[in-house]
């Protein structure tokens, strides 16, 4: 379980995120969603140790400023909004970094193919040999996932479950990406992970969250599960715009939803 | 493409699509064999005709020589001038582009270079400073640290400019790259400036002494240097390997390293520290020699990639070749005089790095 009990930060003496209560379970998909500049990316900087915040944070019930980052390594992985490289690395050797300093949790014989099988997983099958940064922007992102995924490439470890944060994960993604993704996570989800994912397309979120948090200039709107909390007058007050839940359009305008994915 | 086709007959056999260390250890192989040749051509050629064969079986079989006073002569040549010369070539041509793939590694983009970023110019600064003042204002400094005063002066020196780039560059925890190469150029500057008042200050024999710093030169190099330099070197490089995952990891920003499991904090340190004290002394005893830096660990990650698990090693190897060879033009190019080396590389050099420049123009994101 992922504990965070009154988590406020400030960047540049700007508060940013003020008295957010947050909690992820194992076998859950917790999403933080919200409008721009909302400080969604600041409170999961702030979960995953990456800014400095008052507050507690635990980390299966440990706490997260007294740990090692090789200690955390082992039970998070996160991916950020985009990675930029300086550097001509090969997918293959992206996609290793991420067996540097956590544990996959497969047996070492089997370390060796797992970058194979995480992109197999994210659909970059045969990407292996090509140069990172001759890819789009979307295949990048699959390969840093893919990266993420083989850090914590087992969910539970010696009883513990460990936890995917995922800022953005589909905004780059064309949907049938979009899918495969979400699915990975909740797939991590069912087998006793946690996912802690910042999320942007809200039909996406009512269909994989297991648990909404609500974000509006830095602190918590509303949290529960979908049906809860997305409601007409909340996504007014929170998104500054008049629309409605469940409401087919008008006339004979095509609307594609995920929920209708086969 | 064109990077997986030049060494791709020998590396594609039993990798994996994308895996290089297979192609990476045969080329730190070749190198090896590469370095051993440089060292035996380095050893036999130079302005005399002494025949380092001839002394070394000598040496080795014990025989009596046909010509008793020739082969002291030649052995004095050999065994005092041209071997500290040469191992001292190695000890620096290794350090000096270690550093900079380092470097480069640190501030996560291949234009980052101890002597172009203002390292090197730190540390000649403080290596003048006790040159000048040694015998008056820091008597003291020099009369308690002996010879290590100068390698210790140069190592402060530039790990003070180091840290302060740092800082300068740094917001947190993101390094802008372009503050830190402008950052570089004024504090170069300054250092230059500074060290220009010395040289002012300086008298005729302090001068001389001086001149070799600004153009760098491996000439002087004598048992007693490489016995003070080359522990330095030689600790600062070992530490080096260690910090090689970690360097890979910070490819990928230094959040992301952190969430590897990468003590971030104190693998910058470690670098910094290990760069400054290598660099330091290197500058301490050849002064300014441009290029390797850069030069070195560009060429070999078109060959091998920018894995620094393999990266570092064969820099190490390719740095003390290339600089064994440069000096070899150095010292028979105008023969029996001889040129200062940081011109040879720097000739070489400077051309190699508009290259890197034009070819990669999105880079220097000023």
């Amino acid at each position: 379980m992922i504990e965070a009990r009154d988590i406020s930060v400030a960047i540049g003496g700007k508060r940013i995120v003020s008295h957010v209560d947050f909690t992820a379970r194992p076998g859950e998909i917790s999403a933080i969603v919200g409008p721009n500049g909302s400080g969604k990316t600041t409170l999961l900087k702030a979960l995953t140790g990456e800014l400095s915040y008052t507050g507690t944070v635990t980390l299966n019930g440990r706490d997260l400023s007294a740990m090692k980052p090789v200690e955390a390594a082992t039970q998070r992985a996160v991916l950020p909004q985009s990675t930029s490289l300086s550097f001509p690395f090969t997918v293959r050797e992206i996609v290793r970094l991420g067996l540097i300093g956590g544990r996959s949790g497969v047996l070492p014989g089997e370390d060796r193919r797992l970058p194979e099988r995480a992109l197999a997983r994210v659909d970059l099958d045969g990407f292996a040999g090509r140069f990172y940064q001759e890819l789009s922007g979307g295949e990048q992102q699959r390969v840093q996932l893919a990266r993420v995924l083989c850090q914590v490439w087992a969910p539970v470890l010696e009883g513990r479950p460990r936890y995917l944060f995922l800022d953005e994960p589909v905004s780059s993604l064309d949907v049938k990406h979009q899918l495969i993704i979400m699915n990975i996570a909740r797939d991590f989800a069912r087998r006793g992970g946690g996912v802690v994912a910042i999320l942007h397309d809200l039909n996406l979120t009512a269909m994989y969250a297991d648990r909404i948090f609500v974000l509006l200039r830095g602190q918590l709107a509303a949290a529960g599960a979908p049906r809860d909390v997305l409601n007409d007058e909340l996504i007014e007050t929170v998104f500054d715009c008049r629309l409605k839940v469940g409401a087919l359009p008008e006339g004979s305008v095509p609307f594609v939803l995920p929920q209708s994915a086969a | 493409m064109a990077e997986q086709s030049i060494f791709g007959a020998a590396g594609g056999v039993m990798a994996a699509e994308g895996d290089r260390s297979i192609r990476a250890r045969f080329v730190i192989l070749l190198l090896c064999l590469a370095l051993a040749l440089s060292v035996f051509l380095s050893l036999t050629s130079g302005a005399s005709d002494a025949s380092a064969v001839l002394v070394l079986r000598d040496w080795f079989m014990g025989g009596a020589p046909a010509d008793a006073a020739l082969a002291a002569r030649d052995q004095l040549i050999v065994y005092d001038i041209r071997m500290p010369r040469v191992l001292l070539g190695v000890l620096i041509g290794a350090a000096l582009a270690v550093c900079g793939a380092v470097m480069q590694g640190l501030f996560r983009n291949p234009l980052a270079d101890p002597g172009l970023i203002g390292v090197s110019a730190g540390s000649s600064l403080g290596a003048v400073a006790i040159i000048v003042l040694g015998a008056t204002w820091l008597a003291p400094v020099t009369l308690a640290l002996g010879t290590l005063a100068l390698p210790l002066a140069a190592f402060f020196g530039g790990l003070a400019v180091t840290f302060l780039l740092y800082a300068i560059a740094t917001r947190q925890g993101q390094t802008s790259v372009a503050t830190m190469l402008l950052a570089g150029i004024a504090i170069s500057a300054l250092a230059m400036a500074l060290t220009g008042i010395f040289i002012f200050m300086a008298d005729d024999r302090q001068l001389r002494d001086l001149t070799f710093w600004q153009l760098g030169s491996l000439a002087g190099a004598t048992w007693q240097k490489v016995g003070t330099v080359g522990p330095v070197i030689v600790l600062a490089l070992s530490a080096m390997p260690f910090l090689s995952r970690g360097l890979n990891a910070l490819a990928l920003g230094e959040a992301t390293a952190g969430h590897l499991g990468i003590p971030v904090q104190r693998l910058k340190y470690i670098a910094i520290v290990g760069v400054s004290a290598a660099v330091g002394a290197s500058v301490a005893v050849s002064g300014g020699i441009g290029f390797i830096g850069i030069v070195v660990p560009h060429i070999l990650r078109l060959a091998i990639g920018p894995d620094n698990r393999y990266l570092l090693p064969a820099s190490a190897l390719l740095g003390a070749s290339m600089l064994l060879l440069a000096d070899a033009v150095a010292r028979t190019i105008v023969a029996p005089a001889e040129l200062p080396i940081g011109i040879v590389t720097a000739v070489a050099g400077a051309p190699f790095f508009l290259w890197i420049l034009l070819r990669r123009r999105g880079i220097v994101d000023l």
